[in-house]
């Protein structure tokens, strides 16, 4: 007879046989709550979209050109996907299991370019090397066009690959080198220790990015919409023109259900390797000669993905001669507000306002996501997946329908919050970006090593002491890179911040949309340099989170 | 500053004084309304306009989710298509009779839900060396709409943005004018015989024309407001507008501004729209955007030709024949869309 603990999970609490103690319950039931408000918006598309008539609704999902659009964004999401694991893994591997010199440079280079905006790139990379650009002015030299779908794929990987970068990355580092060490003393060669040690305990790891990268691919409408590619996140943009939110609602579920179908799919793969650690690092491929090309691969992506979009900006900057646009000028002093310094008009008002949400989002989201994750990392019950996938569904959706759903719903029932203040604001990137977070939180989850815990209780350590002095040092780095992934996508997320803050209120995103939006490109310089300066800082807290762990 | 007004139009120092904090959503964008917003808030100290940018359908949409619990006083909008989907949601109230009657009829709602704030119509965009160097003349462009769906001059290096509001005006002035039969097959010739090169934005749009690269559009079905954005950041830039005559083509629309239904301070929104349509705001909106005014007794001054000498045909553009969701779906249906 299956008990109920076959469905939920136990935690193995000695004081029970069946498993199921307080601190299970505890467990399951903050699952659920996250779980549970993290999807609330999803009420709002199938409210709206039961408005649609039946012969409208089965039109649109049916049509032909939904079709097309589906077909066009499974493949966009596919190719991306694998360019990104193409050129996360070997990337990962560079930055943290070579001698490359400077490997800390060269991880920040490589994890960067998550934080700019796609279209921004999409937009610079064009200007600079599209026909007629910088480079055809300057040297007469053109690419072949970048446009429509294959652009699309090219322009969003090089934006998105650092999912797969990142967790590669801490799945390299917090593995056994020894094991690789081992199978290479076997006369194996870097290659063949690689494909038969190391890929399969990195694989959960990879896997966990590239569907970070899947479902940013899929949801994502300003690149392809740029890039003129018909994908489904047009078709949804195009009904809120008609401003018939209640097809776009429609479109958005259907898009849901594809989705779901990528993580039941996504949880065959990436599932459950339990990758306990011993000693960390180890494992290093000596570069040789070789580290020269390496170094240049790495400089050659940040150049595209870094250089290119800024460089464009400032180009504008010294060259424009246009009329001022005050609401976009921000000056460096400080006014004097009586007797307190105050922030208004400068860039300081921008970089206080971009990181002040996108700390509180990165935390929000880590105290959101651990109960989710280690409840599932602990278990493999039927619940607890379901929960963790639950939480992905948010990653999967255009920002635009997350920020109608809570405006909707937030008036209604915050009314005092809404628009006052950012306490909606933030729900909203939790909403989105939770997945980030209980990805990287759960890779870390599956390495403890079950006798670890047991032994600490066997020394009569409680639950809550055993998870203080145990389990929170051993989760902690996924955890720290859990609140970097929320922090770097927070800074540069649009549709939300614009539809939610408080009236008046601008971040560095904003201020670079809204000047790139009225071609006043100057006006973008300054802010977009921030956002590349902020965000490498934040790579500096991973960094320095490893050298500690590695003690 | 121009002078453009004769003895009907208000000026700012007939109006009462304007006192206390106004919410506005807009759809324009912040070079579009901050010289009139800005000067507002230094004639009256004690005003507060706190500004909401967004893209203009986004706003739309927001304001239906909120309903009438809507933190905005305001909707300032580019296009009448989404006033009248606010109007048609029942997010907006009448306009004060002195307001509505400043305006001519077919630049705001019969019962004044919205009203017209300023006027542009749309133009045609061309990358002037590029076309000279097909060997036609600056002025050789097509005076009706419709033949540029069948000149072969315009295969394969003409684009629209199909996704704009003052686009979807046209389609639905089109229809007015030639019926639905001749818009479907202007669309579909756009589309299958022109090879139309679709944009979802319209400073992307203008971007391209002006680089001139060689995949890029020489021609360019859009507002005229994007020209004189680049050529105000870069003079020598080679993009410039003309204007077909007497048809859609040269839609005559309005960005304008409709009043939500729980405003804190009727008076004070009320007054607020007053100093727009009146002569300083009107003036202010010529100088910022390259706008026509809408009133009677404020002429226009500037670079644009004169209407009278473009013509377009007058519309009432609370109420075309064609509701707007028919003429998106047209659209849809011959493939124009991003």
């Amino acid at each position: 007879m299956k008990s109920v603990a076959n469905y939920v999970g136990a935690l193995g609490d000695p004081e029970r046989p069946d498993g199921l103690g307080w601190g299970t319950v505890v467990l399951v039931l903050a699952s659920v709550l996250v779980a549970f408000l993290v999807i609330t918006p999803m009420f709002w598309l199938g409210w709206r979209a039961a408005t649609v008539e039946p012969a409208r609704a089965y039109a649109l999902v049916f049509s032909s050109q939904t079709a097309w659009v589906t077909a066009n964004s499974l493949l966009l999401t596919a190719a991306v996907t694998v360019c990104s694991i193409l050129l996360g893994v070997p990337l990962a591997v560079l930055t943290a299991q070579t001698d490359i010199p400077f490997p800390r440079f060269w991880t920040i280079v490589a994890a960067l370019p998550l934080v700019i905006p796609s279209y921004i790139g999409a937009i610079a990379f064009v200007s600079m090397f599209g026909s007629g650009g910088e480079v055809d002015t300057l040297f007469g030299m053109t690419i072949p066009r970048i446009d429509g779908l294959s652009g699309s794929i090219f322009i969003i990987t090089l934006y998105t690959y650092p999912y797969v970068f990142l967790t590669t990355r801490a799945a390299l580092i917090s593995m056994d080198g020894s094991l690789a060490d081992a199978a290479r003393t076997l006369n194996h060669g870097p290659f063949a220790a690689f494909r038969r040690v190391t890929f399969p305990i990195i694989r959960p790891g990879i896997a966990a990015g590239a569907l970070l990268a899947a479902l940013y691919a899929i949801s994502d409408f300003g690149t392809p919409a740029f890039m003129g590619a018909d994908v489904f996140t047009s078709t949804i943009y195009w009904e809120f023109g008609g401003f018939a939110a209640e097809y776009a609602a429609l479109l958005a579920l259907q898009l849901i259900a594809i989705v779901a179908v990528i993580l039941v799919i996504e949880a065959g793969i990436g599932r459950d390797e339990d990758a306990a650690g011993g000693a960390r690092g180890g494992g290093v491929i000596r570069l040789g000669s070789w580290k020269w090309p390496a170094m240049g691969f790495v400089s050659a992506i940040g150049l595209l993905t870094l250089v290119v979009p800024i460089a464009v900006f400032v180009n504008w900057l010294l060259r424009s001669e246009g009329d001022p646009i005050p609401s976009l000028e921000f000056g460096w002093a400080l006014p004097l507000d009586g007797f307190s310094l105050s922030l208004e008009g400068t860039y300081f008002e921008l970089i206080y306002n971009s990181t002040h949400l996108a700390l509180l989002a990165a935390f929000v989201s880590c105290v959101f996501a651990l109960p989710v994750a280690y409840y599932s990392g602990r278990t493999n019950s039927l619940l607890s997946r379901v929960l963790e996938r639950a939480t992905y569904i948010g990653f999967a959706v255009p920002g635009i329908v997350i920020g109608l759903a809570i405006a909707f719903l937030g008036i209604r029932t915050l009314p005092s919050l809404y628009r006052e203040g950012i306490a909606l604001l933030v729900f909203a990137y939790v909403v989105r970006f939770l997945p980030q977070a209980v990805g990287t939180i759960r890779s870390s989850v599956l390495q403890i090593d079950d006798d670890t815990i047991e032994a600490a209780r066997t020394l009569n350590a409680g639950r809550l002491e055993t998870f203080r002095r145990v389990t929170l040092p051993l989760i902690t780095p996924g955890v720290i890179a859990g609140a970097v992934l929320v922090f770097l996508t927070t800074m540069k997320e649009l549709p939300m911040t614009l539809l939610l803050r408080p009236v008046g209120t601008d971040t560095l995103v904003t201020i670079i949309w809204d000047a790139q939006d009225i071609l006043a490109f100057r006006y973008a310089a300054v802010p977009a340099l921030f956002l590349v300066l902020i965000s490498g800082l934040t790579m500096l807290v991973l960094l320095w989170q490893e050298d500690y762990e590695m003690g | 500053m121009v002078s453009a007004v004769d003895g009907t139009a208000l000026s700012w120092d007939d109006l009462g004084d304007l006192e206390g904090e106004l919410t506005v959503y807009s759809g324009r964008t912040r070079d579009q309304i901050d010289p009139v917003f800005d000067a507002l808030e230094e004639a009256y100290p004690g005003l507060t306009i706190s500004r909401d940018y967004d893209d203009n359908d986004v706003q739309v949409n927001q304001l239906i989710e909120e309903g009438d619990a809507t933190p905005a006083d305001l909707m300032y909008s580019q296009d009448p298509g989404a006033l009248g989907a606010l109007v048609a949601n029942e997010l907006v109230q009448p306009l004060p009779a002195d307001v509505v009657d400043a305006v001519p009829e077919s630049f705001r709602h019969p019962d004044g839900y919205w009203t017209g704030v300023s006027g542009r119509t749309r133009a045609i965009q061309y990358h002037s060396e590029r076309w000279a160097d097909l060997g036609y003349d600056e002025d050789d462009f097509p005076t009706d709409i419709l033949e540029y769906a069948t000149d072969e001059r315009f295969q394969g290096i003409i684009s629209t943005r199909p996704n704009s509001g003052t686009f979807r005006g046209f389609i639905q002035a089109m229809v007015e004018r030639k019926g639905e039969d001749t818009t479907r097959e202007w669309v579909s010739g756009m589309v299958d015989t022109q090879d139309i090169q679709l944009f979802s934005g319209g400073g992307d749009q203008a971007t391209a024309v002006n680089q001139g690269g060689d995949d890029d559009p020489i021609v360019a079905l859009g507002n005229s407001y994007y020209v004189a954005r680049i050529l105000n950041e870069d003079p020598d830039a080679p993009i410039r507008a003309t204007f077909t005559e007497g048809d859609a083509g040269c839609l005559f629309s309005v960005a304008g501004v409709g009043v939500t239904n729980q405003v804190d301070d009727p008076a004070l929104v009320a007054e607020f729209v007053r100093h727009l349509l009146a002569a300083e705001g009107q003036e202010l909106m010529m100088e910022a955007n390259g706008e026509y005014p809408v009133v009677e007794g404020v002429d226009y001054v500037g670079e644009l030709p004169n209407l009278e000498e473009i013509e377009p045909p007058t519309f009432d553009l609370s109420a075309f024949d064609m509701e707007l969701q028919d003429a998106q779906d047209l659209l849809t249906e011959e493939g124009m869309t991003v």
